[in-house]
């Protein structure tokens, strides 16, 4: 233990890292091991139907390949967003800054529902593009845009702190050697907040993986089309079956897990060099 | 000439930060521009450097103009006082940035890298990041970074800012050294005066966005044109002495001193004028006689401050001592201040609260015909109120200059006997009143030259209309103009007013005039004025130029008394804004008086 150790202003180190572990255990550790139990306690050949049935196959798909674009649109429009409200001093920009966090705060439900009443074929927006054929609601487009709409608090607080710390010298300094707009932004702003934006996207991504309640409403829930998986993993539980339930959610973990790894991975590597060892 | 500033101004929302500067920086030079923060010193540089667009005026580097050229593409390097460096990339690629962006081969890179390096003595660091070097270190990065590109102007801003004093000279030697090696023009900003004086070929220094004074090191610190020049170059002592034809004396004391004479006064009178002696100039010793130059006053050791080479001694003088200097520090105290070498000290030893004699070796006249500033009411009051009023006392804090009362009970009333020319020194400052024309003219029968009518509760200006009565008053008037100016930071407007039916064939001389007023306020006083010319009566044209807009104030040039109050009689009586009259009298009814 002691090659580990550091000194710190917090007093005691066995407790708090005792603490840490309890309350990591008790919290996160504990729950998630009787889940991968309860799975473990299943046969092979059952564990395998119900995970690769079709229905599973088309619920991953749609659950991931939602949250993933969700995620990347957060990634582009918050960057945008938090760049506006960090470089731009304009009336009501408190007034924004404070609507961003909305999201957090109401219940997805009922975001959930709101979002369906304005993107429904009558509704103020889906009436819009309707006519131009493009369907929200019920679709999988609907699931994107509300996954989208949670996630997006996560993009923009973390870039946020990142983006006021590009200091404007910085883009001076590059200006006067001769670099355009931009060429500054790919090799002066980016470099510095990417690791930032890596950390939005990872936990808007991870949001909306989770996220229940807002999509159902949206999304119309047809099995293979607008089925996510924590719904499928809801209507096994309703089943009472809690097998089957127990091993979608371990394989959601399982993926989720490995995603997280991996940016969290390629953000180490982007830190390593671009820290470095600090004097 | 490598930079040129025509007539610069920068606003931020109205109000000037640079103000109307023009400049001309030669090839090779090494300029410092030098102010305290707020002085527009870094705007201005950032003008230059492109980042900061102007208002008004125009830009040239190398003879070409780049007023409306973005910075990256006017060629020049800039270094920041916090670096700027690219935290992400290495030393090498900091410093091949500019060569990158320009599309440069690797090897060319390379090799403009390593002389890059061995200039600013960095070899062997190039795969360094940025948070593995020093403070030092990173500015030469920085420093080489600005170099790469090979630009024609170098522009530092506060380069040294954010380095302890021992790297800071250090740095300082090697951007003196890279400087002169490349022979590349450049433009330091800084506050720090030593720093200035340490490398620069000429300085400029800056003031509430004004360029007030332009010079080699050596001109500016021994021969100040303006108070604030004087104190934020090194120590210095303001004094108010009194100059005629006969020399300088403080009170009663005449002093030989050599004294520097660039007289704007009329040398028959004497003037009221401000002397500026430098605390090493002082001398102090334990009597009279021992004083080996000349005797100024006596006072008390007030404190004494050990600081290595040199000793400080502040000196509370007395003022009831025959010939009392009549110190002019703004705070009403009257403290010296000295310096000794430690050479001086061995020779005589003082204590805090010893009575010691203070002599001068050398007094600097400043050229400025503001010295100090007299309330004068009817009532004492009056005066009192007078005294308290914001822009006046605004003034003599920024001027370093004191404020008296003075009760004259009859101000104003007419055939109460002129007794003499007597002694109205200095600028005398009355309540607006609709009797003001009579205040006026009681005063200057009384020989004040200089009468500041103040409204109520005025506020400092931001715009300040010089006209002058007849064509003769000009030089006067641009001096308390330019005077004034330098503690305001208003624009300067010089309007001239033609009679309404001034035939076409005459309007040429109206021009003429304008374009006088201008050169000289620009090569007497480095004020940049801007003209205008109207047609009209006087009196009604400019007061309606005044009632134009808020916050303007008047400096009026006027020779004659006799017609005052039927030419100026209800401009002058208005309160509505503060008004600066400038009298002289014409050279031959000046000799009929003192004859």
């Amino acid at each position: 233990m002691s090659t580990f150790r550091q000194p710190s202003v917090l007093p005691g180190f066995s407790l708090t890292f005792g603490f840490t572990t309890l309350f990591l255990s008790t919290i996160v550790l504990i729950p998630l091991a009787a889940l991968v139990l309860m799975t473990a306690s299943m046969h092979w050949s059952e564990f395998v139907r119900i995970v690769l049935s079709p229905r599973a196959l088309g619920s991953y798909r749609l659950s991931f390949g939602a949250s993933m674009l969700a995620a990347f649109i957060n990634l582009v429009f918050g960057f945008i967003i938090a760049w506006t409200l960090v470089r731009y001093e304009f009336p009501g920009r408190k007034l924004i800054d404070a609507l961003i966090d909305m999201p957090f705060a109401l219940p997805t439900a009922v975001s959930g529902i709101a979002l369906t009443t304005v993107f429904a074929e009558n509704g103020w927006i889906g009436s819009y593009l309707h006519p131009l054929g493009i369907k929200v609601a019920y679709t999988w487009i609907g699931v994107t845009v509300a996954l989208t709409l949670i996630g997006l608090p996560f993009a923009v607080r973390s870039v946020q702190p990142a983006l006021l710390e590009v200091q404007r010298d910085l883009e001076d300094a590059a200006e006067t050697l001769g670099a355009g707009w931009l060429y500054v932004f790919r090799r002066i702003i980016l470099p510095t907040v990417l690791p930032a934006l890596l950390t939005g996207f990872t936990l808007a991504f991870a949001r909306a993986v989770g996220e229940y309640g807002s999509v159902i409403f949206i999304a119309g829930n047809l099995p293979m089309k607008t089925e996510i998986t924590p719904l499928l993993i809801v209507i096994h539980l309703e089943e009472f079956d809690y097998k089957g339930a127990a091993a979608l959610g371990f394989v959601m973990l399982v993926i989720s897990f490995v995603v997280l790894l991996t940016i969290n991975l390629l953000q180490a590597w982007g830190r390593r060099r671009i820290v470095a060892v600090s004097r | 000439m490598s930079i040129t500033l025509d007539q610069v101004t920068k606003r931020y929302q109205g109000v000037p930060v640079v103000n109307d500067v023009s400049l001309d920086i030669g090839d090779g030079e090494f300029f410092v521009l030098l102010g305290p923060s707020g002085s527009g010193k870094s705007t201005l540089l950032r003008a230059i450097a492109g980042l900061a667009g102007v208002d008004h005026g125009r830009i040239s580097l190398h003879g070409r103009d780049v007023t409306h050229v973005a910075a990256r593409e006017r060629g020049v390097g800039l270094v920041f006082q916090n670096y700027a460096l690219f935290r992400h990339m290495t030393v090498a690629d900091n410093i091949e940035f500019a060569l990158r962006v320009r599309r440069m081969r690797a090897a060319d890179r390379r090799r403009r890298r390593q002389e890059l390096l061995r200039l600013v003595a960095l070899e062997g660091m190039d795969e360094r990041l940025p948070a593995q070097l020093s403070g030092g270190q990173q500015q030469r990065v920085a420093v080489a970074r600005a170099l790469a590109h090979k630009p024609e102007v170098l522009l530092l801003d506060e380069p040294f800012g954010a380095l302890d004093a021992k790297i800071r000279e250090e740095l300082r030697r090697t951007i003196r050294q890279v400087q002169r090696e490349l022979g590349i023009t450049t433009v330091l900003v800084t506050h720090d005066q030593e720093e200035a004086f340490a490398l620069a070929d000429r300085i400029g220094v800056m003031n509430l966005g004004r360029l007030l004074e332009l010079g080699r090191p050596h001109e500016l610190y021994t021969r100040p044109a303006t108070r604030f020049v004087a104190t934020f170059l090194g120590a210095a002592n303001l004094i108010l002495a009194r100059q005629s034809k006969n020399g300088i004396r403080f009170g009663q004391t005449p002093v030989e001193a050599s004294a520097s004479l660039p007289s704007p006064f009329h040398a028959d009178r004497e003037h009221e004028v401000v002397a500026v002696v430098r605390p090493e100039e002082i001398e102090i010793a334990p009597t009279r006689e021992r004083l080996t130059s000349n005797y100024l006053t006596r006072g008390a050791v007030d404190e004494l401050l050990f600081t290595g080479a040199l000793e400080r001694i502040r000196i509370r003088i007395d003022e009831s001592a025959d010939g009392a200097a009549l110190s002019s520090d703004g705070s009403g105290s009257a403290l010296l201040e000295a310096t000794r070498t430690q050479h001086e000290q061995r020779a005589f030893r003082i204590r805090p609260g010893e009575q010691v004699v203070i002599g001068v070796r050398r007094v600097h006249i400043l050229p400025t015909p503001l010295s100090s500033f007299t309330a004068c009411a009817s009532t004492e009051g009056l005066a009192q109120a007078l005294l308290r009023e914001p822009l006046l006392s605004e003034l003599a804090l920024r001027m370093k200059t004191r404020i008296s009362a003075r009760v004259e009970p009859r101000l104003g009333m007419p055939g109460a006997g002129a007794e003499g020319r007597s002694n109205f020194a200095g600028t005398t400052v009355i309540a607006s009143h609709a009797d003001a024309v009579f205040h006026v003219q009681w005063l200057l029968e009384r020989g004040a030259e200089e009468i500041l009518i103040l409204p109520q509760h005025a506020s400092a200006p931001q715009r300040v209309l010089i006209h002058w009565a007849d064509q003769s008053l000009r030089r006067a008037t641009l001096a308390v103009s330019a005077s004034i100016l330098r503690h305001l930071s208003a624009e300067a407007v010089y309007v001239d007013i033609l009679p309404e039916q001034t035939p076409m064939a005459q309007r040429p001389h109206g021009m003429r005039a304008l374009l006088d007023a201008r050169s000289e306020a620009q090569a007497l006083h480095g004020l940049e004025i801007r003209t205008e010319l109207r047609f009209g009566e006087a009196s009604s044209e400019l007061a309606r130029h005044l009632a134009e807009s808020a916050g303007q104030m008047l400096i009026l040039g006027i020779q004659e008394t006799a017609g005052l109050a039927a030419r100026f009689g209800s401009l002058l009586s208005s309160a509505a804004w503060p008004m600066l009259i400038v009298h002289r009298q014409h050279e031959s009814a000046l000799a009929e008086v003192t004859s």
